[in-house]
């Protein structure tokens, strides 16, 4: 089995271009990492270097402790799953599975079996004589992670492989490719750019911008500790609310002002007194419920919109000139064209610097 | 520091099977099509043709083949040529803009669409010489249409058809337009079929007559296929040579007023006069090249929009060929 | 009131379709009667009704020791199935080259295939004569079968259903399955190209079949001959010493095949013309 080191991987495409700058990368075996960012922000190039397609500029990739830069897609021991699923369209599904073993010239029996585990497992079996064209989506993208999966690969790369299912199936397969990276212990590389497809299913996640890792963590400290604005407004929905805050000497530390909110926070922020921070509050750190209500830390906020989501409500809400949205239990909200008392939640509030944008 | 190692680390590519997969092709096109074309050219400005068994040249002499050329009968020829093209060309393009409105029009419902279709575009796939060999043997001067006709009573003697310039120029003209309608036909259409619906719905709303809509909307939005169409076929006139070579045996006649450009240069061909060939040659490519330069802006058009447009026009359907 | 003129047009429409349909097939239809009939019975005036001397000017063709219709036949099979496959199978193999690789010429051979896409074989013919001489290949099939290999608009149409048929992904996968390019060109993108190849082998073909001015400039003998040249022979004999029967039967025999093909897959071809655009 094997992990995947990146040193010091640079990609320029022919015309110029470099998508990729600088990127040091290590992947655990066994480990199911997301690769996460917008578009363009060259996750898929990184995945497709991994696998061969795109070829490596300068700088050196591992698979387990083999220099992989030279090896042909087909030597490198791994398996794709694309977007577009990519299935043979002049092929059954079984013979789609079996394309790359009789390449590789594994005995028939050996195939069968193959195949046979691998259908059972995704429930194909009853399809292996169809083509492509006769399945669903959900069955065509079961196929793809099917010729994935016969091939015994050591690293499986996944490339937006859900992106193109409707919502109700992409929920189903996600927690089926979780299964199935349990069941198979293999590594996993994963690329989305939805974040809650990232932190539902990555062990670790891999924040990427314009070819650069921002932040490379757990899902939960993704969450919680995100290390710039980026990723901080990243990873949550609905996104973290920024707001730009004085700060100010207090007794036992200081507080972060603006409109007429005076948060108390327990950071030393004497390199930043006096000065203007971007400070972050998740939208579920806004609350209604009275028993958070405290000293300062409270705002009256106008509400612009409300969107009732069931069990709670987002409101999009205007306070000292910028733009906030909450999150509360739908009993506490109040309508549009309300105003609303909201308690900050001073122990999660996330502090950035204005120029660097880095966490404080 | 370790940038002269990395730098041995090879990277892999798949340039080199992009320049194998297209080798055979510029091979065989460098083979049969450029060094030919180079030798055209270069023996052009030499006198080199075969007197009885001798073979006198090549020998330089610069622009004589040219001068000569233009001096022979050329011009004629090229005469000819353009009037045998547009004789076929006019009805050609004005029937296929019929048919293909009218095959378009949702409001008329013809039936048999298809049949008709296909009987069209049949004269297009049949050998051209055969065609002008049964033009010749029906028209001959009692061949079966003389015959139909003075029975009839239209005709009091059998009209020689091939006597007379118009009536050799009109069959001549008559089979390129039946081979060629039921193709444009069938290419206007597909470009007719490629405009928005919607926009035909529009028009209707705003209350444009059938002939309005024609003249409104469908002949400017198909006009790239238009300008295809006009100097693909200029191109197909210009090498004309099997339906006046067999109607005429390669005589032209009457008094060569149908031989046609490369007829011309079949014959210098045959008579093994190469500098004179060539010289005809050289002027015939000079003029495709300029067409060919044409049809590449059109297909390739510079400003982004109508590139948009164009690939979707001419990009293949699967569905459609299937069925 | 928007009726009836629509009524006024669907009338005239079908009889300029009726009128043009006549002008299709009328002299075919001549043909196919005339064919039938004897020499004296041709001579005699048209009929509508065939004759029954159909086998005796099949017979006579066949027979003819000047015309070797039976050979000329065989050459055209040859020259023109050898062309379909040719010109199919290498054209779709450049345009994967172009459509599925980067490399450094990929742009300017693609410009340079677009600017000769029309270009016409005539204008080179001197030349070409040259030089299948100095190759050896003069009066041989070999000239009018190799120069298939590059065929500019069927290369075109190619690379145009690339476009919309064969993702890239699909090579890609293959890629990663352990195919070698060769056994993706050939396992993968053939098969997916299938409609494309078969439109084409058909226009290929029937062009090939057609052809006569290379052909007659090429071969020579007798033997080696193609059914265009054997006709344009027959025109060139003393036309009215000849068997009308038999000039028909010629004909027949050059179209007939042609046209069955043309009906059998006329759903094919029609909607291949209106894809293609490109065409000779």
């Amino acid at each position: 089995m094997a992990g995947i080191t990146f040193k010091n991987v640079v990609k320029t495409y022919d015309n110029g271009v470099t998508v990729v700058p600088n990127l040091n990368l290590e992947i655990k075996d066994k480990e199911f990492v997301v690769l996460v960012g917008p578009s363009g922000c060259g996750k898929s190039t990184t995945l497709r270097m991994i696998a061969g397609l795109e070829s490596i500029s300068d700088g050196e990739l591992y698979i387990g402790d083999q220099l992989m830069n030279a090896v042909a897609p087909k030597n490198r021991n791994i398996a794709m799953v694309f977007q577009n699923y990519a299935l043979y369209p002049h092929l059954s599904v079984y013979k789609n599975m079996t394309f790359a073993l009789e390449l590789a010239k594994v005995p028939k029996d050996e195939m069968n079996r193959k195949v046979k585990w691998a259908a059972e497992i995704l429930g194909l079996e009853p399809y292996l004589d169809r083509k492509p064209k006769a399945l669903s989506g959900g069955q065509r993208q079961r196929v793809a992670l099917g010729r994935a999966m016969v091939r015994d690969p050591e690293v499986f790369l996944l490339d937006e492989p859900l992106s193109n299912l409707d919502a109700k199936l992409r929920t189903e397969m996600r927690s089926q490719i979780s299964k199935l990276h349990k069941r198979l212990g293999t590594t996993f590389v994963y690329v989305t750019h939805d974040q809650t497809e990232a932190m539902t299913m990555g062990d670790r996640i891999c924040v990427m911008k314009d070819g650069i890792i921002q932040q490379f963590d757990t899902p939960q400290n993704l969450y919680d500790y995100p290390c710039n604005l980026f990723v901080a407004g990243f990873i949550g929905s609905p996104q973290m609310n920024f707001i730009d805050a004085e700060v100010k000497k207090a007794e036992g530390g200081y507080k972060l002002c603006f409109g007429e909110a005076e948060v108390t926070v327990d950071k030393d922020l004497a390199a930043y007194e006096g000065k203007t921070v971007i400070c972050g509050i998740r939208p579920e750190d806004l609350h209604a419920e009275k028993q958070f209500f405290g000293e300062g830390n409270m705002i009256d906020a106008y509400i612009d919109l409300d969107e009732m989501m069931g069990s709670e409500s987002y409101l999009y809400l205007k306070y000292a000139g910028q733009k906030m949205i909450a999150r509360v239990p739908a009993r506490y909200a109040k309508k549009a064209e309300e105003n609303i008392s909201l308690a900050i939640d001073a122990e999660k509030v996330h502090l950035f610097d204005k120029d660097t944008e880095k966490a404080i | 520091m370790l940038n002269k190692d990395k730098s041995k680390i090879k990277e892999i590519s798949y340039a080199k099977w992009g320049y194998i997969f297209i080798a055979p092709f510029f091979i065989a096109f460098t083979i049969f099509q450029l060094i030919p074309l180079a030798q055209t050219i270069y023996y052009s400005f030499f006198e080199y043709y075969r007197s009885g068994l001798t073979i006198i040249g090549p020998t330089p002499v610069g622009l004589d083949n040219y001068k000569e050329l233009f001096n022979s009968d050329f011009l004629k020829y090229a005469g000819n040529t353009v009037i045998l093209w547009v004789a076929g060309f006019i009805p050609q393009i004005i029937i296929s803009l019929l048919l293909a409105a009218w095959f378009t029009d949702v409001r008329l419902k013809i039936k048999g669409k298809q049949f008709f279709k296909v009987v069209i575009y049949m004269p297009n796939l049949i050998m051209a010489s055969a065609f002008a060999m049964l033009f010749f043997a029906l028209f001959s001067e009692n061949g079966p249409v003389n015959a139909s006709l003075v029975s009839m009573g239209i005709l009091k003697t059998p009209f020689r058809f091939l006597a007379s310039v118009k009536g050799t120029r009109g069959l001549v003209a008559l089979m390129n337009f039946l081979m060629w309608f039921g193709n444009t036909t069938i290419l206007l259409m597909a470009a007719v079929m490629g405009i928005s619906p919607s926009l035909f719905e529009a028009a209707e709303l705003d209350g444009c007559s059938p002939r309005q809509t024609f003249f409104r909307v469908t002949l400017p939005m198909i006009r790239p296929i238009l300008v295809y169409v006009l100097i693909t076929s200029m191109i197909g006139g210009l090498q004309m040579f099997d339906v006046p070579q067999i109607l005429t045996n390669g005589k032209g006649s009457p008094d060569r007023t149908v031989t046609t450009l490369i007829m011309f240069l079949n014959n210098h061909l045959y008579s093994k006069n190469y500098g004179m060939a060539g010289a005809i040659s050289v002027v015939l490519f000079i003029i495709c090249a300029i067409l060919c330069l044409l049809v590449y802006f059109n297909l390739n058009p510079t400003e982004n929009d109508r590139k948009i447009k164009r690939r979707d026009r001419f990009k293949p359907r699967k569905e459609a060929i299937n069925g | 009131m928007d009726k009836k003129p629509s009524h006024a047009r669907t009338v005239i429409a079908y009889i300029v379709l009726i009128l043009l349909t006549f002008l299709c097939l009328f002299f075919f239809y001549i043909l196919v009667i005339n064919c039938t009939r004897s020499h004296q019975q041709i001579q005699a005036g048209f009929s509508f009704l065939p004759g029954s001397s159909f086998a005796k000017n099949f017979n006579s063709v066949i027979h003819d020791a000047k015309l070797p219709v039976l050979s000329g036949i065989k050459n055209s099979l040859i020259v023109s199935a050898c062309c379909a496959i040719l010109a199919t199978y290498f054209s779709a193999l450049t345009a994967y080259g172009l459509y599925a690789y980067n490399f450094k010429l990929k742009k300017p051979a693609f410009i340079f295939i677009m600017l000769i896409l029309v270009m016409p074989t005539q204008v080179s013919a001197m030349g070409f004569l040259n030089v299948i001489t100095k190759l050896g290949m003069i009066n041989t099939l070999y000239p009018l079968i190799l120069p298939s290999v590059a065929a500019p608009a069927v290369f075109y149409f190619m690379y145009s259903y690339m476009q919309s048929s064969l993702p890239l992904e699909l090579v890609e996968a293959a890629r990663i399955d352990g195919s070698n390019e060769f056994h993706t060109f050939n396992k993968v993108v053939i098969p997916i190209m299938k409609p494309a190849l078969a439109v084409q082998a058909i226009f290929a073909f029937v062009q090939n079949w057609n052809n006569y001015f290379i052909p007659a400039l090429v071969l020579q003998e007798n033997s080696k001959r193609t059914l265009p040249i054997l006709i344009a022979m027959l025109r060139s004999a003393d036309f009215l010493k000849f068997d009308m029967g038999k000039v028909y039967m010629l004909i027949t025999i050059a179209i007939v095949p042609i046209i069955i093909v043309y009906i059998a897959l006329s759903k094919y071809i029609v909607a291949g013309v209106a894809l293609g655009g490109v065409k000779e």
